[in-house]
């Protein structure tokens, strides 16, 4: 690097003063959270969030308007300050990369300076208005006058304007509601993550809750602690019919396989009931050339579970299944007398009155039997501004790919001739 | 049955590549046994996809898989392209060594695919980051040999332009996957950022190579910073990659790719 020869602060500013600006901007930030107490501000909800965004473009424009003859305006809306500001939110990003996000009771460093919430901490919401700030000088600079080479420049920077913009305003405006639906029964109420109830503009009636699962596998687990025997990989085998497999060193033959049974005597048998598991016949085969036959089950809510014992140290046993797909028949019911059937499943969410409803869980403990669907509504009405910000940036992702490199090849390869 | 399969092909991929290295006269014998070895894992992953009826990109050893697919494929378009012999050899070499973790660390190849990854996006979000990661990694070899030739005193600009081209592509990628990634979660889960732990040390990642491409166009001419800001953007994305699963703020991601017991 070349020496500094220009003392602090004298035009044109470069790195230094950028990164005394934004690292100022931390640090006063820092003093804010830690002088506030931990009553971090709570996000600003509709239309105080529009006004607010509002008034902070117009300072935006003003701003411009002042000084775009200056030599600050070349400043602000040139690479040093772009870099400073983003190595500033950086630092803060990587806080929250290494220590968990979680709330905390006790009084302390980590939560006195709000390092155990970074999104909600003044810090954090300084930084991002400082480099949206910073965005949108240069966004402006590239504007005025428009070229229309600029124009994949513009979709990108402008792009991330618009997505941490609106998603920043609207995060206030985001509602993440669950509902607990039960088959049969009309539900239209929701509760949010502290357990308040809200009355929404529709109701639900679970009609019907359907669930696969996948096959059961095989494992061997150590008798006295419990764990899974993992000697060799793999260690877990899914049933399949007609099985025959070695694991680890035993040879393991399926002779008999039910996805819901009933045990009756010495053996299952398949039956179709509630709480009926899955259950197998092996013959599992010793590298002694012992052969050892019995029945094994996962068990469900309602049957106990049977393990196959090997010898005094293992013993072969059935994972309960893992969900292959699960979904819900609902009939939707609006205040305008209408009445929709929807199936919802995981990633196959329906949009409702505003409300999008997706399908997140339902009674883990009853498995296939589980008559409770629980359900996730979601209402964000910044979502269609975030989206174009989105595709916006991709629309420059894509042009950066295809363009390539932008850096002056001249000057890098003149650099060291030189 | 899908790990004899594994080692067939691991050991056709090491047997040509490591023929190709000693052969370096012929050219063409070369390329052939090169493009062979990548053919071999190509079809091994194809065999992978059809036998556990599903997209085999779940775990991390599936990831180490299809980078080491990806990996000597983006060396040997840089060879092509550039002429760069090492850069080839080096995929190649990196390559392998990812082939060689599979070996030591073979998993459970599980058909199993919980509900929220059986989605569309699935696919492209994953490929189009580890062609993202394959790129990134290979910009940061280059950066690497350009540290190297910056103490020799003997730096080639031809070195600072390509590692320009990589990061590009690779940038390009990242983007992209992060975007699509971004979309998927408000698709399956309600809101498309969440500041998982993988989320945060990707959107980390994505900053580091963001500040590596606006000092570079700032100042072509001052290639040591830029170099160094390379380096470090690669050990930031190996955090991202690897370390997130050991770090005491992953534990309730949905990224950790751990097996079910």
């Amino acid at each position: 690097m070349n020496k500094n020869t220009k003392a602090l602060w004298q035009s044109p500013w470069g790195y230094s003063e950028s990164f005394l600006l934004s690292f100022g901007f931390l640090f006063i930030g820092f003093a804010l959270e830690y002088t506030s107490g931990t009553s971090s501000f709570g996000a600003i909800v509709f239309p105080y969030n529009l006004i607010f965004g509002g008034i902070y473009i117009l300072q935006i424009v003003l701003v411009y308007f002042f000084i775009r003859n200056t030599a600050t305006f070349k400043f602000l809306s040139g690479i040093p300050a772009s870099i400073g500001a983003i190595v500033a939110l950086s630092v803060l990003v990587v806080i929250m990369g290494v220590t968990s996000q979680v709330p905390m009771q006790e009084k302390g460093f980590v939560n006195n300076f709000g390092l155990n919430r970074i999104t909600s901490s003044i810090p954090f919401l300084l930084i991002n208005f400082y480099l949206l700030f910073i965005l949108a000088m240069v966004v402006i600079r590239r504007l005025f006058p428009l070229k229309w080479s600029n124009w994949g420049f513009i979709c990108s920077h402008l792009g991330l304007w618009i997505t941490v913009f609106a998603a920043g305003i609207g995060s206030g405006d985001l509602q993440r509601l669950r509902m607990d639906l039960i088959e049969n029964r009309i539900e239209g109420r929701a509760y949010d993550a502290k357990g308040n109830y809200f009355e929404l503009p529709l109701a639900i009636k679970l009609n019907d809750f359907k669930i696969e699962e996948f096959r059961p596998k095989l494992a061997v687990v150590d008798n006295t602690t419990g764990t899974l025997y993992e000697a060799s990989k793999p260690s877990l085998i899914m049933i399949e019919d007609g099985l025959r497999c070695k694991l680890h060193d035993w040879k393991i033959e399926l002779e008999e396989f039910y996805v819901t049974s009933g045990r009756a005597g010495d053996r299952y048998y398949p039956i179709v009931d509630l709480g009926a598991a899955p259950a197998a016949k092996v013959k599992l085969v010793t590298p002694a050339k012992d052969t050892i036959t019995g029945w094994i089950s996962c068990g469900s809510f309602n049957r106990p579970h049977e393990s196959l014992k090997i010898d005094d140290r293992f013993s072969l046993l059935m994972t309960v299944p893992e969900p292959k797909r699960f979904s819900s028949e609902v009939s939707i019911f609006t205040p305008d007398g209408r009445k929709q059937e929807q199936t919802l499943e995981v990633n196959k969410s329906f949009t409702v009155n505003g409300w999008k409803i997706y399908q997140l869980s339902y009674d883990e403990k009853m498995g296939i039997y589980s008559s409770k669907s629980i359900v996730e509504m979601v209402k964000d009405p910044w979502q269609v501004y975030v989206y174009i910000g989105v595709f916006m940036m991709m629309i420059g992702a894509v042009y950066m790919f295809w363009r390539g490199n932008k850096v002056k090849n001249e000057e890098t390869i003149n650099v060291v001739s030189d | 049955m899908i790990w004899s399969h594994f080692l067939l092909a691991a050991g056709i991929s090491t047997g040509t590549w490591v023929l190709a290295v000693f052969l370096p006269k012929r050219v063409l014998i070369r390329n052939i046994l090169v493009l062979a070895g990548i053919a071999s894992i190509a079809i091994f992953i194809a065999y992978l996809w059809f036998s556990l009826e599903r997209p085999p990109l779940r775990t991390l050893g599936e990831t180490r898989l299809w980078y080491a697919f990806f990996l000597p494929i983006i060396g040997f378009l840089t060879y092509w392209r550039w002429r760069y012999n090492w850069m080839l050899y080096y995929s190649l070499g990196l390559s392998l060594l990812f082939l060689f973790i599979n070996y030591l660390h073979p998993e459970n190849f599980s058909k199993t695919l919980m509900p929220a990854l059986q989605s569309p996006w699935f696919v492209p979000h994953v490929v189009v980051y580890i062609f993202a990661y394959a790129f990134l990694a290979a910009s940061s070899l280059v950066a690497v040999r350009g540290l190297y030739q910056e103490y020799k005193s003997d730096l080639q600009p031809k070195v600072m332009l390509m590692a320009d081209n990589l990061v590009y592509l690779g940038f390009a990628f990242l983007t992209l996957g992060l975007l699509f990634g971004a979309l998927w979660a408000k698709e399956a889960w309600g809101h498309y950022w969440t500041w998982d732990p993988k989320e945060t040390w990707a959107f980390i990642t994505w900053l580091g190579y963001l500040v590596y491409i606006h000092r570079r166009f700032h100042m072509p001419a001052k290639f040591k910073s830029s170099l160094w800001i390379l380096a470090l953007a690669f050990v930031i994305l190996l955090i991202c990659w690897f370390g997130v699963n050991y770090l005491p703020s992953a534990q309730f991601s949905v990224h950790t790719y751990s097996q079910q017991p």
